[in-house]
């Protein structure tokens, strides 16, 4: 008996007897005033310079945003500007005008971007199929790719309708008759291009259908080295976005013009999409994006005016 | 419908009938998956998650891989099945001890050991003193030269005397030696369940007495299960055998118990998926209209302009699948999880450990630990729960002479022992009967003490009285008692013995004096059924106060009276009696009316008190389990006036002028109807003052007003905190539990003996005590305990934590799956409502099953309040009796504060992810993330004690999560390639963290900081109390005037002995006056009343959090 004694004593010691006593030492935090108060001045001295880092950052950002689906259909065309840019005869060339209000550092990247595009649309997300485009034509099972998976009973590699709607507006820009040097290189994630898509999978029986959907591709050139579709293939999840289309390597200064000679080939038209032009820098954060710093600014606000509130609160009913 | 069963007869039966194999398993090793399955797929919730399973496995609806929902699924549904499976191999070990078990069967003509099983119906079984019984068995001989045993049939009826079986006439008289080759017939019906009936003939076969067909009774078998007692051997023949015997019959697999909690639980999962219906038709139809307008604008789509015929349910179905996650799949794995973990804590319990007998406490239903926290209603035995079981002589009324009153212990009374020194011949009477009026066999050890072995207790106490006061029964042999009285041996022959029946309330036994030959009946009983039968001069008055008296300080009495029987009038009454008992229709009745005959003219002869001591903490379990708003019923099978005292003592009822108690009584229906009627208009006036009213009753009131007058009896079981239920039977017991149910409120049955199963069974939960009357009750029962003082400990703290503990774990189930599915639901807005899943596969089913479900498992260690406090404050358990915290309100809460995290999530990932930034896997990781983050953030905050292990989990878990990100972005193949470690590279991502953080739990924080300090609730003051060290101010303004404590009970009655009263109970007040105008409703309901204020305050406080 005293040796079964002597032995819950010394296992009264255990974390594993105090766990089952339910006896383990805890910590009980109480909302205390101090503590709350504490607690909701620090996130606003926090949150509002960083905010305010935040938005500077934002701000430093140059940009320059122009939208030319309209723009870019000629006149007698407008109103029906579907059938317009459906007509192969018809040349799509169409020239822009920009003009740089602040001085740009290079890089200054260049995005297309769409609205009311809904690259997330569940048929359209599902349609690809990634092992296709891993491997090429010897990979069979490519039933997601419908309903742009074969063609003449042929294999269409790369398949599906992501692939099959590629972007194919093309721009080229000039300053003062001069070309700007623009870097369409390594504007997809490398990882894609090393693991993503296949180094010796070529393009075959894309485009060839009566559908035509999008741009098309230089059977030539591996899907791995084909930066636009695999810039393409990620998804957005938004319905507005914006994809990056290259690198512009010299500094643009202020008042600089840059003319952009664009194909607007795209069909955005029937769906009333918009399509942009954005010329942009970047900072830490990224891109120009002011939200950031807003809500940082205003939640700090707000905690601090919220513990202002329980400040008074405390005094006013201090018990 | 007749089995004839041949006795001895090797070869005939072996194939006719079943072996003796007992199998208990639901399940066998080929049936177990498919009924394993069906059973499972029976239930609702599994039937839901199979089909949305199975509608993922249509590819052109599923938003996720099938493996999301399949694995979840298949995990679950194995865990269960292995639960089964596990417990169903335990019941097959049992089974199989049972059927290995060895026993002596008789086999061509030679006894034989073999193993249980493999007894078939005909042969003959031996049987050992306290064997049991392995088959239903026809006896055929005993050791008994009258052909008498004793079996002990507690496993089979929960009763716990030892029962007579006798063989049958025509065995009478078998030699030893013979019986191993008798042969004959025995004509029976087919297996039944009925454990009182067993119509069948035997006839035995030449050389035995051949002639006549010779009736068997249930007298003359011996059950399985049941234990041969106080009998050396006993041998019958095997009638019924396995799964076909009465007990294999009526055995049947109680059903599970639902917990109010579940039912709650599974009320809100149905709100949710009626809601979950609502939004899919909702968004079912948005899509195809959008599909409709202008999916077929977006000629990237390529919508087809003719779909298939089901198209326009597709869009639904996506839905559907989309919005399944809503209801958790993880909830009953973690709910079945906790609760097994809450029962473990039961059983760990330290300081449920009884420690006299070193037994812990048990809980054998693991599913019904919240309950415990809920209890509205104890029903409470009184015998060896509340008191100890442990019957103790105290006092003692020989001939008008009280003995033992001023020590309170006659034993030591130096009169009484002066009385026996000097043979007074009423005392030496007085002892004998004592002695020898009784069941009792003494048994010398080999140190030469004599032990008792008694069928009750209170006989027990009785023979060692009289042994302690030199009037020692020393030997039973056959028929002839012995007893030593100062040194000298006298011999009585016992001729007949009037077993004592709960109907006839006494017992007797007819001896015969060796020395003068003088027959003498020897009675003990109930007053009620020994004072009335005094002979007609003697005055009974003394006896009727000492029985009052005794009855008042909680004594348990007992009258004892002889009669000398003429020779001539014994031997008639001897026939009458045989005859009696050999009648086949009515038996016991008739025996009741022939001992009627023999038992009148009794001449009194003392009145004994016998105590059962109050266990340790009695009073103060039931008065800090009152205070925590718990309502008492104390059901007894003991009289009225001992169980008022001992309801008196234990705090059970106050006296007058606090408490008053009604009296139900009458023994015809009007009486009963008047009587009933009268306590509930006193019991409504009454209603608004602060007094306890409690109302007595007792069985065959009680018999009547179940019967005919439930409405008006309910409604007193409504309006009445308190009750005493005298006289009543198990079943009634089990009756007033199912009356108490009827009328919605949660019961806990507790009691000791196995009188006490039925109630234990029926009742909500139903807790055994382990006590002095064996394991029936505590096997029967959800929970076992050492002590009824552990019940406070049971319900306050493990009741009350498991209570808190899944409310908080249920709401968050949902909760978390409902963040999950409201930003799905968002993000199908910006998809074309289309059905797109935001989140890719992996990541929903690692959201639903590991990343927020480990976290919230170490809430099973959280502690809103210490123990100490609780047990302080027993009120603070009304928020888990009123189901304060977890509600449709509080539910609510929960539901909203999704929503306000969905949109925080959604919101900023969005905007903060825009344009450039958009890439889908990268937008759909900052969501999880967020998620996550804030996931870690709500239990924290809403955890009240931080051990070790919940920092672990929760902060361990937000670690885990990325590592487990990292390792998955890692693999070149996944989705997910390289996006967690760019997420981790850019500022960006942590400031959007933060920022979901603070916009998420700002407000969270804030309003729960602002219910905690300015509107708090009474677990938050008592929080503050608790870890502040201040004093507790606020609290004591609602509770009601405690309830001062009375101990000066005893001498009030002794001083005051009362007189009875037909209606109202006198005990408590002198007059009827007095006891109309009071009552005490009036507290509890303005207790109500503040609470109902502060829980509206304190749902909102849910909702708000």
């Amino acid at each position: 008996m005293t040796d079964t004694d002597q032995e819950r004593d010394r296992n009264k010691e255990t974390a594993f007897y105090k766990f089952t006593q339910q006896t383990l030492p805890a910590c009980k935090p109480v909302l205390t005033p101090a503590w709350v108060i504490t607690i909701f001045l620090f996130t606003g001295c926090i949150f509002i310079p960083v905010g305010l880092v935040t938005l500077r950052a934002s701000r430093s950002v140059v940009e320059i945003v122009d939208r030319y689906d309209a723009e870019c259909v000629p006149e007698p065309f407008r109103i029906d500007k579907v059938s317009y840019v459906q007509d192969d005869s018809i040349p799509k060339n169409c020239s822009r005008f920009l003009k740089v209000h602040k001085y740009m550092k290079a890089p200054i990247y260049i995005y297309y971007q769409l609205d009311n595009y809904y690259q997330n649309h569940r048929r359209y997300v599902k349609s690809r199929s990634d092992q296709q485009l891993l491997h090429g034509r010897k990979y069979h099972g490519t039933s997601s790719c419908q309903p742009v998976e074969f063609n003449n009973d042929h294999a269409i590699v790369p398949c599906g309708l992501v692939a099959w709607s590629l972007f194919n507006d093309t721009f080229k820009f000039i300053r003062e008759r001069a070309e700007l040097k623009v870097n369409r290189k390594n504007i997809a994630w490398k990882s894609d291009r090393d693991h993503k898509f296949g180094k010796k999978v070529y393009p075959y029986n894309f485009q060839n259908g009566t559908l035509i959907g999008g741009g098309k591709l230089n059977p030539r050139i591996p899907l791995s080295d084909q930066e636009d579709l695999i810039v393409w293939m990620r998804i957005s999840a938004l319905p507005s976005f914006r994809k990056l289309y290259g690198r512009i390597e010299e500094d643009l200064d202020v008042d600089d013009v840059v003319v952009v000679h664009l194909m607007n080939n795209y069909n955005t038209y029937s769906f009333s999409g918009k399509k942009k032009l954005v010329l942009s820098t970047s900072s830490w954060l990224g891109g120009k994006n002011d939200f950031l710093g807003l809500a940082y600014v205003f939640v700090g606000s707000s905690s601090l005016i919220l513990a202002l509130v329980f400040m008074l609160l405390h005094l006013r009913y201090r018990r | 419908m007749k089995r004839y069963v041949y006795i001895n007869d090797d070869e005939s039966l072996q194939e006719l009938y079943c072996d003796n194999q007992i199998s208990n398993r639901k399940y066998t090793v080929l049936n177990f998956l498919p009924k394993n399955l069906w059973e499972q797929f029976s239930r609702f919730m599994n039937q839901y998650f199979l089909l949305i399973a199975c509608l993922q496995l249509w590819s052109l609806i599923t938003p996720v891989n099938p493996a999301s929902t399949w694995g979840p699924l298949i995990f679950i549904f194995a865990v269960s099945a292995s639960k089964e499976a596990w417990d169903d191999y335990n019941r097959y070990l049992s089974d199989k001890k049972a059927n290995e078990k060895e026993v002596w069967v008789v086999r061509q003509g030679i006894k034989k050991h073999v193993q249980a099983q493999d007894i078939h119906v005909g042969n003959i079984v031996w049987l050992r003193e306290n064997d049991e019984v392995p088959c239903d068995l026809v006896l055929i001989g005993t050791s008994d030269p009258q052909g008498l045993c004793y079996v002990e049939t507690a496993a089979l009826d929960g009763e716990t005397d030892l029962k007579t079986r006798v063989i049958p006439s025509a065995c009478m008289g078998i030699d030893f030696e013979l019986l191993h080759k008798i042969k004959g017939v025995i004509e029976c019906p087919n297996p039944d369940k009925d454990i009182r009936r067993f119509d069948a003939n035997l006839r035995l076969f030449p050389p035995f007495i051949d002639n006549d067909v010779c009736p068997l009774t249930i007298k003359n078998t011996i059950l399985q299960s049941c234990y041969l007692r106080n009998t050396e051997w006993a041998c019958g023949v095997a009638v019924y055998t396995g799964n076909e015997t009465k007990l294999g019959m009526s055995r049947g697999i109680p059903e599970p118990k639902l917990t109010a909690m579940d039912a709650m639980i599974d009320k809100l999962t149905g709100a949710i998926f009626v809601f979950q219906i609502v939004v899919v038709m909702v968004l079912g139809i948005a899509g195809n209209v959008w599909k409709d307008t202008e999916a077929r604008k977006q000629w990237y789509v390529l919508y087809p302009y003719e779909g298939p015929w089901y198209e326009l349910l597709v869009i639904p179905l996506r839905f559907e699948l989309l919005c399944s996650i809503m209801i958790p799949i993880s909830i009953k794995v973690s709910l079945d999880l906790v609760k097994s973990l809450y029962a473990k804590f039961i059983d760990w319990d330290n300081e449920m450990i009884d420690q006299e007998t070193g037994i812990p406490s048990h809980a054998a239903n693991t599913a019904i630990s919240e309950d415990l926290g809920q209890v509205e209603y104890i029903l409470t035995d009184k015998t060896g729960t509340l008191t100890e079981n442990r019957m103790i002589f105290r006092r003692c009324c020989i001939s008008g002479i009280f003995y033992g009153n001023e020590s309170g212990d006659a034993l030591k009374d130096v009169e009484l022992l002066n009385a026996v020194a000097g043979s007074s011949p009423d005392v030496v009477r007085f002892l004998t009967v004592m002695a020898i009026c009784n069941t009792v066999i003494p048994v010398k050890s080999k140190t030469g003490a004599i032990l008792y072995k008694a069928q009750s207790q209170d006989e027990d106490a009785l023979v060692n009285a009289a042994a302690r006061l030199h009037v020692v029964y020393v030997n039973k042999n056959a028929n002839i008692l012995e007893i030593r009285f100062n040194g000298s041996v006298i011999q009585y022959e016992v001729l007949e013995t009037l077993e004592f029946t709960s109907d006839r309330k006494r017992m007797s036994v007819v001896v015969k004096d060796c020395q003068n030959g003088k027959i003498i009946l020897l009675s003990k009983g109930a007053d009620e059924a020994i004072l009335p039968y005094a002979y007609a001069g003697q005055q009974t008055r003394t006896f009727i106060e000492a029985v009052e008296q005794y009855a008042q300080l909680g004594l348990r009495t007992l009258c004892l009276a002889w009669r000398e029987l003429k020779e001539d009038e014994y031997q008639e009454w001897s026939l009458m009696f045989k005859e009696a008992s050999s009648t086949l229709v009515d038996r016991e009745w008739r025996i009741a009316e022939v001992c009627q005959r023999l038992e009148h003219d009794f001449e009194i002869l003392g009145v004994t008190a016998i105590e059962d001591r109050l266990q340790d903490g009695v009073p103060e379990t039931i008065e800090t389990l009152r205070k925590a708003g718990i309502n008492f019923w104390m059901l007894t099978g003991d009289k009225q006036n001992t169980a008022i005292q001992i309801a008196l003592s234990c705090n059970f009822i106050s006296p007058e002028p606090k408490g008053q108690l009604l009296l139900i009584d009458g023994k015809t229906e009007d009486e009963v109807c008047r009587s009933l009627e009268r306590v509930l208009l006193t019991m409504r006036i009454t209603s608004s003052e602060p007094k306890d009213v409690a109302f007595v009753v007792d069985g065959w009131a009680l018999e009547i007003a179940l019967k005919h007058y439930r409405k008006a009896f309910t409604e007193l079981a409504i309006l009445s905190r308190t009750a005493i239920c005298c006289r009543v039977t198990p079943s009634q017991k089990a009756q007033l539990v199912e009356l108490l149910k009827s009328c919605d409120y949660r019961t806990l049955a507790i009691g000791d003996g196995g009188n006490d199963v039925r109630m234990i069974q029926q009742a909500d939960i139903g807790v055994g005590i382990s006590g002095r009357e064996g394991l029936q009750a505590a096997r029967a029962a959800d929970y076992s305990i050492g002590k009824f003082r552990f019940l406070k400990r049971l319900i306050l703290v493990h009741g009350r934590y498991s209570y808190n503990r899944t409310a908080f774990l249920s709401q968050y189930s949902f909760y978390k799956s409902l963040v999950i599915c409201f930003i799905q639901i968002f993000f199908s807005f910006i998809s074309g409502v289309s059905g797109t899943s935001l989140f890719n596969s992996v990541s929903l089913m690692a959201y639903n099953v590991f990343y927020t479900s480990v976290p919230v498992l170490v809430s099973v260690l959280d502690k809103d309040l210490s123990e100490g406090t609780i047990m302080q404050h027993p009120k603070i358990l009304f928020y888990c009796q009123a189901g304060r915290l977890l509600n449709p309100s509080t539910f609510a809460g929960w539901f909203g504060r999704s929503l306000f995290h969905a949109i925080v999530v959604f919101v900023i990932t969005i905007h903060a992810y825009a344009y450039e930034k958009s890439e889908m896997e990268e937008l759909s990781m900052v969501a999880l993330s967020g998620c996550i983050w804030l996931q870690a953030f709500v239990v924290a905050l809403e955890t009240n004690s931080f051990t070790i292990l919940q920092h672990l989990a929760i902060w361990g878990n937000l670690v885990a999560f990325y590592v487990i990100n990292w390792i998955f972005s890692a693999v070149p193949s996944s989705g997910m390639y390289t996006i967690m470690f760019r997420l981790c590279r850019q500022p960006s991502y942590w400031i959007t963290m933060f920022l979901i953080v603070a916009a998420g739990m700002g407000p969270v924080l804030a309003l729960k900081y602002f219910r905690y300090t300015y509107r708090p609730s009474k677990i938050n003051t008592l929080q503050q109390a608790e870890r502040m060290g201040g004093p507790i101010l606020s609290l004591g303004n609602i509770e009601p005037q405690p309830r001062s404590v009375e101990k000066e009970v005893s001498p009030l009655s002794i001083t005051q002995p009362k007189n009875r009263n037909p209606v109202y109970e006198p005990l408590l007040s002198d007059s009827p006056n007095t006891t109309r105008r009071s009552f005490g409703s009036g507290t509890p309901f303005d207790f109500f009343q503040s609470q109902s204020r502060l829980s509206s305050s304190y749902s909102r406080n849910c909702k708000d959090n």
